[in-house]
């Protein structure tokens, strides 16, 4: 069965968008927020995740024991997200349980960001920083982007620090949920086995009171400039470098291209890089990847090797980015061939769909069937890679490494 | 609609058509693993895992590899302790070309002398890199000390075996026991079950061999408390103990007990620990079980001045569970059982995955049907009386972090 597209938008600025098929064995509902750590003030840095959390634990009429026991009871698949620039919220369940999962994730959106609740999760944060204080690999990527966005906020930290986090009252989180989760800034989206009518009535019931207000954000387009930095920890027994330039931003349309250019050079199998790095043991990863955000973006090449072999594994990899045209046409068809068969498998279920949906909605404001996306992948040839090459020529990076101590 | 056959060299076949897919998976599973090498290489089932992969039936390392790629076939080699795989998802008309490439791998390998230096190098870094990961490392740990020879090797080998290992190894590794006695080949998505056959009985017809005698389990060691250093900014602490295995009677009553403790969506661990303590950002307990064993197994990471408290509620959880569960915890656990069942059917990789670890614990597949009862029959009293059949305690208990836990004497030993 065929899936059909749909769209409508609530008078409060909430848009609605759905794809539904009722050959699906079950259907996926989800906010897209647009608003991240880049949405972030200084002296809020974290309250976006911090919040996310919140979200779970409890409304004006449900605590939190009642909206995890409810889940449960739904067999419901969910979680949450929070990245740099998007916050998203999304669950999967069998079709007869969709209605109370729209109506669950839509209470969920408006929190009572109860106090002992709020000091509770705040703690659950704290161990999250920990958690990742303890994964080299997470702790290069934040510092390197930080460093490399400068003063722009796209390299804004999505956890925060201890201390950042430790600072942030229950306040500051209702004054930045204030300015940042109006109906106007935020898709809600369902797809595989739903009905579309009954999903926009509940949602026009759920969601229709809700207060609009702007929400915006300045996207800027980043400038950089070379540099980088070396990192170094103790009782670190794996080093590992990132390379960082300017890419294409989600808007662009040289994002085809050259993220085709990144499977190319870098893809986890069968790249440029695979045969030179990992094929023959130098190093034990080594990657590419297009990193495209609201305005702005970026383009990073990631390897880790043992310590003592680090230059050398960066050295390879530089020279081969650095020709990035310098690839066979067969190599071209073959990264478009793992993107097709990419796509359509995550396509098919859901959820897949529904992120998919999700996040072309809140960069582009528009839906794209997924034959129409495979086109594109298809049609890219050589020559629109160069002209790609020509905005964006990958050729002066910012260098970063992580070393032992 | 699942067909299931073999073919006269032995391999069984199981193939489900899901027409409302387009796409396709296959799983193969081949007796033989981690348990089955010589103790002096330790890891060379690893390296030949990833051999397979790096050239065969006259095609080179890089030929073969691109000829998955030119049809986007996403393919993954694997070792188990008892079994090797070798999976794939693809768009279902590539299913042909596909299982001539799978049949390429298995039947005509040309374990490249070369590639084994390659591979040996990479495996070594990642051994290295496992100091860099406390929770993966603890849990690596304690299997070490908690399961019986050879049944307690890691996955990533160690570091004496994989140096030692050599290509020779790999020859006899692959003209010894790797065939199609004993293997199992499972395929699902958008195919029709006679077209498949046909393709799998021309691609795999001459494929000889196999049944590796793959020892038998032993007894699991005493139960003790381990303590590793680890300068780590938290404490990983983690529990393993006895339970039913895959198949048993009480296999769904054991899933069930411990999803009612260690679900990390409404379990009991994850309420106590995390929502009302704010004591961890991850806490789970699960139930793995397979033909020869099962496992309930724990997991909680916290900063080291809230480890004491977290190890006390992660046993109290424990202790406490039987005679305090409620209906409304075994329905909650019964529903999101049979939700992710009904979810499972819709992709073909975890149908046909399904499928083949069915055929090789039990020599068949379960119905929908018959999993769905089999939950359905699970009751409050039954929990009990498995709880008192099967209780959590001793157990083995790890902690990797700067400061060794108080662990209670009663937890880990029968007295």
């Amino acid at each position: 069965m065929k899936s059909k597209f749909h769209q409508h938008v609530l008078p409060n600025g909430l848009q609605l968008l759905g794809e539904s098929n009722p050959a699906n064995a079950s259907a996926a509902v989800g906010f897209f927020v647009r608003t991240g750590a880049r949405d972030e003030r200084r002296e809020e840095s974290g309250v976006s995740h911090f919040l996310e959390h919140m979200l779970f634990k409890g409304t004006a009429t449900r605590s939190a024991i009642d909206i995890n026991l409810e889940l449960g009871n739904l067999g419901a698949q969910a979680n949450a997200f929070t990245s740099e620039e998007n916050t998203v919220y999304y669950s999967a369940v069998i079709p007869e349980n969709f209605r109370l999962m729209q109506a669950l994730l839509s209470d969920m959106m408006r929190p009572s960001l109860d106090p002992h609740e709020f000091d509770m999760e705040k703690k659950v944060i704290l161990e999250e920083i920990a958690l990742y204080q303890d994964r080299p690999h997470f702790f290069l990527f934040e510092n390197a982007f930080k460093d490399f966005f400068g003063s722009h906020p796209a390299g804004n930290s999505v956890l925060g620090s201890h201390e950042s986090v430790s600072g942030i009252s229950r306040d500051a989180m209702r004054s930045y949920f204030d300015r940042r989760y109006s109906p106007s800034n935020m898709v809600l989206v369902a797809s595989g086995n739903f009905s579309w009518g009954d999903f926009v009535a509940d949602a026009e019931q759920l969601c229709g009171g809700w207060t609009s207000f702007p929400a915006l954000r300045d996207t800027p387009r980043h400038l950089m400039s070379p540099g980088g930095r070396t990192f170094h920890r103790r009782n670190l027994s794996h080093a590992h470098a990132v390379l960082i330039t300017a890419g294409p931003a989600a808007q662009d349309e040289e994002r085809y291209p050259l993220s085709l250019l990144a499977a190319v050079l870098g893809d986890s199998v069968g790249s440029k890089l695979y045969w030179a790095l990992v094929d023959k043991g130098l190093a034990d990863s080594a990657s590419v990847d297009s990193d495209e955000r609201d305005g702005t973006g970026c383009f990073s090449v990631y390897v880790s090797a043992s310590p003592e072999r680090l230059n050398e594994v960066v050295e390879i990899a530089r020279k081969i980015v650095e020709k990035p045209l310098e690839f066979s046409d067969a190599d071209l068809e073959r990264a478009k061939a793992k993107t097709v068969s990419r796509i359509v498998l995550d396509g098919e279920l859901p959820m897949g769909r529904l992120m998919s949906l999700g996040m072309e909605w809140t960069y582009r404001k528009t839906t794209t069937p997924l034959e129409q996306i495979i086109s594109r992948v298809q049609g890219v040839g050589r020559a629109d890679i160069e002209e790609a090459l020509r905005r964006y020529p990958v050729r002066e990076w910012a260098d970063y490494r992580l070393l032992p101590a | 609609m699942i067909h299931a056959t073999s073919l006269p060299n032995g391999l069984s076949v199981i193939i489900e058509e899901m027409p409302h897919v387009e796409s396709a998976a296959y799983d193969l599973l081949i007796p033989g693993g981690l348990a089955c090498d010589p103790e002096s290489a330790v890891g060379s089932s690893i390296i030949f895992a990833d051999l397979i992969g790096r050239g065969a039936g006259g095609l080179g390392s890089r030929e073969l590899c691109e000829a998955f790629e030119n049809d986007g076939i996403r393919h993954g080699e694997w070792v188990g302790l008892d079994r090797f795989g070798l999976s794939g998802s693809l768009i279902a008309s590539r299913l042909p070309r596909a299982l001539d490439l799978v049949a390429l791998m298995v039947q005509a390998p040309s374990l490249p002398e070369e590639e084994v230096e390659n591979i040996r190098s990479v495996l070594l870094q990642d051994l290295e890199a496992l100091k860099d990961n406390p929770a993966r490392r603890a849990m690596v740990e304690l299997n070490k000390r908690y399961y019986p020879a050879p049944f307690n090797r890691s996955t990533l080998g160690d570091a004496d075996g994989l140096r030692s290992t050599d290509r020779e190894r790999m020859v006899a590794l692959h003209k010894g026991a790797f065939g199609p006695r004993g293997a199992i080949l499972s395929v699902a998505g958008n195919v029709k079950a006679d077209a498949v056959l046909r393709d799998i009985e021309r691609a795999f017809g001459d494929w000889q061999g196999g049944a590796a005698a793959v020892p038998a389990f032993g007894a699991i060691s005493p139960h003790e408390y381990f303590h590793v250093e680890s300068d780590s900014a938290q404490m990983q602490i983690v529990m393993a103990s006895p339970s039913v295995k895959f198949g048993e009677e009480c296999y769904y009553v054991g899933k069930l007990a411990v999803s009612i403790l260690g679900s990390s969506m409404f379990g009991r661990l994850f309420m106590e620990l995390r929502e009302k303590r704010g004591l961890c950002y991850s806490v789970y307990a699960r139930h793995g079980a397979n033909a020869s064993y099962g496992t309930v197994s724990a997991y909680v990471g916290t900063t080291p001045e809230r480890a004491q408290e977290s190890l006390d509620l992660l046993l109290g959880g424990f202790s406490s569970l039987r005679g305090s569960v409620s209906e409304a915890e075994l329905c909650r656990a019964k529903v999101n059982l049979k939700s992710a069942l009904v979810m499972g059917e819709e992709s073909p990789g975890s149908r046909a995955a399904s499928n083949v670890t069915d055929w090789w614990l039990l020599k068949r597949v379960r119905t929908l049907q018959e999993i769905n009862e089999g939950i359905s029959a699970v009751s409050v009293e039954g929990i009990d009386q498995f709880l008192g059949r099967h209780p959590f305690f001793p157990c083995s208990i790890l902690t990797l972090g700067r400061e060794p836990l108080r662990v209670p004497a009663e937890a880990t030993s029968r007295g």
